[in-house]
């Protein structure tokens, strides 16, 4: 059975249909990309499923369990982890105290959850940051301390939602190599939404693609990106035109 | 037992601290046997009360990021519990005070419960409503006195532990101080525990706090519940040192207002600060508003300084003196 069932989600705000009637799922073995142009409603898929917004129709079933109305930290507890978009640094919390806020959720032993935040911190490679204050790191490193956080939850799937934003491309580099490990090692599902395409491709089994909040494709990263709905959702209706004019489609 | 180690666990600190802590304890303990006035004396049991209403406020306005101005409310629970309770049933103050702590967490899940649906602002307005209500019903509820007050009257030959009646002061000073370091190894344990951290991740960003399965409303009620026994148990404490309370001065927005300058001035979020503010204000509320108030004849001018003071501190360095500390300490790194 899947890990993540998602039914018919509907999502409007007033008259703006962020999502419309947007259905997949995720196993608890894959690795699934979510794309789509900017507003295409990624991001309010994610708050959807996460219970940070109520749903307008449709249902998540998450694990076996019907999650749909749950508030967002009682999904948490089941396993469903996030990153956020705009990461904050915390000013008053060392590295390795910020961790331990993540694996706080399973244990009440400070000494348990410093334990699970080393371990976690270390399988990243960056125990080395334990001691220092947020605010001292590197954006890249603040990003791997926002993804031990969540990781220290153990949870059975992670919701990534552009973590690969404002970095180079050598740190996204190392950024793909490291969630590969994630997904292999710990066996975490995960489902990412990115702007950077070629991290998608390059990491998710299965890629979907929403356009103004609906679903336009479901597939292989290869073959999606071929797909005519995809390319016109990304490029415009002239850039299709001009395809099938040099016979590439 | 763990909780017991991480209370005792100074680990964290830094050693300059640790010494300068240890001082003040020599110098706390050692403080009755000095030359001293008995101005003087007052003062230091105001310090540690405040001291103490200051850890206590410091646990939701500087680990949980919410300015309350609600909490001579507790003050008031606390002092009216021990004193009807002394007066009507001759209970003592051992048993009294826990049940003046009782009925004040009880009093804080009632209105916390709607209070934490409220942010910024209009949280710091609706303590202060809460507060003042509070007070107005104690102003006219004859069972405790209304507006006059209650005396507690003199049970039997002092020293008279089960009632806390002492002819001297320092013992009172030195059961306060046992509350005080109670209180502060209590502080520490906190810091290091669960909720703590949590605390310390909502204020951070609440939303992050809530994916990491963290229920903020309930946490915030549970910290305000914990607050609300630190500054209960010195309220009960207050009405056996002041023999009488009345409604005005355990109730008033002006302590509610002094208890958080305390600690926003000595450094909100941190454990030394609502120990460093007390040890400045209280002073200088007692020595300089009172030459300020008689021989200087500025009566008044004190709670002008300490507008002042909440300005400065605002605009300055709103991690208020020990922010300065930690500055210092961040820049010789």
């Amino acid at each position: 059975m899947a890990l993540l069932q998602v039914n018919n989600v509907t999502k409007r705000f007033g008259g703006l249909v962020a999502n419309h009637e947007v259905s997949f799922q995720v196993d608890q073995d894959e690795v699934v990309g979510l794309i789509g142009p900017n507003g295409a409603g990624k991001t309010t898929l994610f708050n959807c499923i996460a219970g940070f917004y109520p749903l307008t129709s449709g249902n998540v079933v998450f694990d076996g369990e019907n999650i749909t109305g749950l508030s967002d930290f009682q999904v948490a507890r089941l396993g469903l982890a996030r990153t956020f978009q705009i990461f904050q640094a915390s000013g008053d919390l060392k590295v390795v105290e910020n961790v331990m806020v993540g694996s706080f959720m399973r244990t009440s032993s400070r000494g348990g959850a410093r334990e699970v935040a080393l371990e976690v911190m270390d399988f990243l490679g960056i125990v080395d940051t334990a001691g220092e204050m947020m605010t001292e790191l590197p954006v890249a490193a603040q990003k791997r301390v926002a993804l031990a956080t969540a990781l220290a939850s153990d949870p059975k799937l992670l919701l990534l939602d552009e973590v690969g934003a404002g970095l180079n491309p050598s740190e996204i580099d190392g950024l793909i190599e490291l969630l590969q490990r994630v997904h292999g090692e710990r066996g975490v599902a995960l489902l990412l939404t990115e702007h950077v395409l070629e991290m998608v491709m390059k990491l998710s089994h299965r890629v979907i693609v929403l356009e103004s909040g609906r679903k336009i494709a479901e597939g292989e990263p290869a073959t999606v990106v071929k797909d005519p709905e995809v390319v016109r959702a990304y490029l415009g209706d002239h850039y299709v035109k001009r395809q099938k004019e040099n016979g590439d489609a | 037992m763990e909780a017991v180690k991480n209370a005792f666990d100074f680990g964290d600190m830094p050693r300059s601290e640790l010494g300068l802590a240890a001082a003040a304890l020599a110098f706390l303990l050692w403080f009755p046997a000095m030359p001293h006035s008995s101005f003087g004396m007052a003062t230091m049991i105001q310090f540690l009360m405040f001291s103490l209403y200051g850890m206590g406020w410091n646990l939701i306005g500087g680990y949980g990021g919410q300015v309350d101005l609600g909490k001579a409310q507790y003050v008031g629970i606390g002092a009216y519990t021990t004193a009807v309770m002394m007066i009507r049933w001759d209970v003592p103050f051992w048993f009294s005070m826990p049940v003046g702590m009782a009925l004040a967490v009880g009093w804080s899940f009632i209105i916390g419960y709607p209070l934490f649906r409220l942010k910024g602002h209009y949280f710091a307005i609706a303590t202060i409503a809460t507060s003042l209500v509070l007070k107005d019903l104690f102003e006219v509820w004859d069972f405790v006195g209304g507006a006059r007050g209650l005396e507690i009257p003199m049970k039997g030959d002092m020293p008279n532990w089960l009632y806390l009646q002492f002819r001297e002061d320092y013992y009172y000073y030195y059961i306060l101080l046992g509350m005080f370091l109670i209180g502060l190894i209590y502080m520490n344990g906190f810091r290091h525990s669960r909720l703590g951290y949590q605390l310390r991740a909502i204020k951070d960003n609440e939303h992050v706090a809530r994916s990491l399965g963290i229920d903020v409303h309930w946490s915030k009620i549970k910290a305000y519940a914990v607050a609300t026994a630190y500054v209960a148990m010195v309220g009960s404490f207050h009405a056996c040192y002041n023999f009488n309370i009345e409604p005005e001065d355990t109730m008033s927005l002006d302590l509610s207002v002094l208890i958080a300058m305390m600690a926003m001035l000595g450094g909100a979020g941190s454990m030394w600060g609502p120990i460093i503010g007390a040890a400045i204000l209280v002073p200088m509320k007692n020595y300089l508003g009172s030459w300020l108030g008689g021989q200087a004849g500025f009566a008044g001018m004190d709670l002008a300084m300490y507008g002042l003071i909440i300005m400065v501190i605002a605009a300055a360095q709103p991690r208020g003196v020990y922010g300065i500390v930690e500055a210092v300490r961040a820049r010789r790194r």
